[in-house]
């Protein structure tokens, strides 16, 4: 499956086979402490940040947040 | 189905046969809330296939339309629930979904799905008909997520079965080896 952002293909194939296992694996199971995939997950933000600016996609309300446990304050 | 594959599956829809349109899946945020629920917020790029002579009309880099879900996932109480709206160019027509995956309350290899759909009309022309049509395709819709569904989870089995049946493989041919060696 592709990215919305072609060059992001990669990093994201990287982060969802991280994504998967852990979810499977670990947090389905009760053990949600901590998410290993977080430096993946960082650069294959990045790289989908700047492809729906690129392409004007118009997302409201949204706050691009890492993956950190419990609320966090960001804009946008 | 019991309602981790599920739950695994659903979140590895795409790609699948039965909506061969999704051409695109994004993670936009990702996170666990403090009473442990993992909120995901994703984009979903999907290209209809217009005829060519609309799409000279409207200019060939407005073709994909995207859709806008936000699932959260209780692992205590098993529950999923997706919401998705789409994000359309037009805004004439946008579509609401909501669909909530529970355990079955007497067979725990089972799951229910219940799935509602808003459809939301803009403009005096587009009346009952269109909005009919629309319910009828997203009522066949909710039968396509079922069997798409049934496909993953068949998918991720079969990966696991090779990966086990190559695991087997490798350890006889090393057990082999070591015993040539012994010898």
């Amino acid at each position: 499956m592709n990215s919305v952002g072609e060059a992001c293909t990669e990093l994201k194939r990287e982060y969802d086979q991280c994504f998967n296992r852990w979810f499977a694996e670990k947090f389905l199971k009760g053990e949600s402490d901590g998410d290993p995939c977080g430096q993946l997950f960082k650069r294959y933000q990045l790289c989908v940040q700047k492809a729906i600016k690129e392409k004007d996609i118009p997302i409201e309300g949204l706050e691009f947040m890492g993956p950190s446990k419990g609320k966090t304050e960001n804009s946008s | 189905h019991p309602w981790e594959t599920v739950t695994t599956a659903a979140m590895q829809k795409y790609p699948n046969p039965m909506n061969p349109s999704v051409v695109g899946v994004d993670v936009l945020a990702r996170h666990i809330d403090p009473s442990g629920k993992l909120h995901s917020h994703r984009l979903l790029s999907t290209e209809w296939g217009i005829p060519s002579i609309v799409k000279s009309l409207i200019g060939t880099c407005r073709t994909k339309t995207y859709v806008q879900e936000h699932s959260v996932v209780d692992p205590v109480k098993k529950t999923m629930e997706l919401k998705s709206s789409n994000i359309s160019f037009t805004n004439l027509v946008s579509v609401d979904e909501r669909l909530v995956y529970k355990p079955h309350p007497h067979n725990p290899n089972k799951t229910i799905l219940t799935q509602e759909a808003i459809i939301s009309v803009k403009g005096v022309s587009l009346s009952s008909y269109l909005e009919g049509l629309m319910a009828n395709t997203i009522s066949s819709n909710a039968n396509k997520g079922r069997e798409a569904l049934e496909w993953v989870i068949n998918r991720l089995n079969a990966e696991i079965e090779e990966f086990a049946a190559s695991a087997r493989g490798t350890m006889r041919s090393s057990m082999a080896a070591a015993a040539f060696v012994e010898k």
